[in-house]
């Protein structure tokens, strides 16, 4: 049994504690695929909701993948809850983000992600920040956003294609 | 540099510490969820205890109306005695519990 498993056993069991350490260890993880994924706005606040509805759902987890997998994929479905709310003030802000990435020409590479991101679509960016920032695998992260493998895949490759023609476009 | 590895080092987060703020901030409001999950037990279980004792004063008025059916409430000066000891007791039984007192 892997530390996760046992610390998540114990979370089940009402041990505020374990869950703690288990908070420490992936809120790095769900903190940067939310910010990345919101862009920023009220990342914190979404993960906050994540790690509750982890801790009221302790008992959900049946040690099926990894447990940082869970945690992103409460975090993907709280966002895309969040995202739904917001409707088009999310756009707004999407037409002022991108207007402020265009004035910050010479940003590092962090904010190269930004930009780049921000040409894809919600699941093309989440696709590709659980393959290529996180380190899942294709069938993580399918399971994670709950979608078959083969759409994954294909949302991946066009992630990636629109990644690519979006560096060029950036480094030209 | 190949378009993977750039898109590798466009995605490449640095090594970082365990934000302890942001820890400290969760293990706060998983202490209020627990502190609200205690409370709202509490509630449920005083509403179930006050529930059986209205169900039992009732039962009380009733079973005493029906000792002497011919009789007004006012002719029969045991049952409003008998009634009001009855409400007592069970006053005392919810409030004196020792829930309701802190032990």
């Amino acid at each position: 049994m892997d530390q996760d498993t046992e610390l998540a056993r114990r979370a089940a069991a009402g041990d505020a504690a374990a869950f703690t350490s288990l908070v420490r260890a992936h809120e790095g993880a769900v903190r940067r695929f939310l910010a990345r994924l919101a862009r920023g706005e009220g990342a914190d606040d979404l993960a906050q909701e994540v790690f509750l509805k982890a801790w009221r759902r302790a008992g959900d987890w049946r040690g099926e993948g990894s447990y940082r997998g869970w945690l992103l994929r409460i975090a993907w479905t709280t966002f895309i809850g969040a995202h739904r709310a917001k409707g088009r003030q999310q756009a707004r802000e999407q037409a002022a983000f991108e207007q402020q990435s265009d004035v910050r020409r010479d940003a590092d590479c962090a904010i190269d992600l930004s930009r780049a991101l921000a040409g894809l679509g919600t699941r093309e960016r989440a696709a590709a920040l659980l393959c290529f920032g996180e380190g899942c695998s294709h069938g993580e992260a399918a399971r994670i956003m709950e979608l078959p493998l083969g759409t994954l895949k294909s949302i991946v490759a066009r992630a990636r294609a629109a990644l690519v023609e979006r560096l060029e476009t950036i480094h030209d | 540099m190949t378009e993977d590895e750039r898109i590798a080092a466009l995605f490449a987060a640095p090594e970082r510490v365990p934000d302890e703020a942001f820890v400290a901030r969760i293990g706060r409001a998983v202490l209020a969820e627990q502190r609200m999950a205690g409370a709202r037990r509490a509630l449920w279980r005083r509403f179930a205890i006050e529930s059986v004792a209205s169900g039992a004063i009732m039962a009380a008025f009733y079973l005493l109306w029906r000792m002497s059916p011919e009789l007004t409430l006012e002719q029969m000066p045991i049952a409003p005695t008998a009634a009001a000891v009855l409400v007592l007791f069970l006053w005392l039984g919810v409030e004196l519990r020792p829930a309701a007192i802190g032990k």
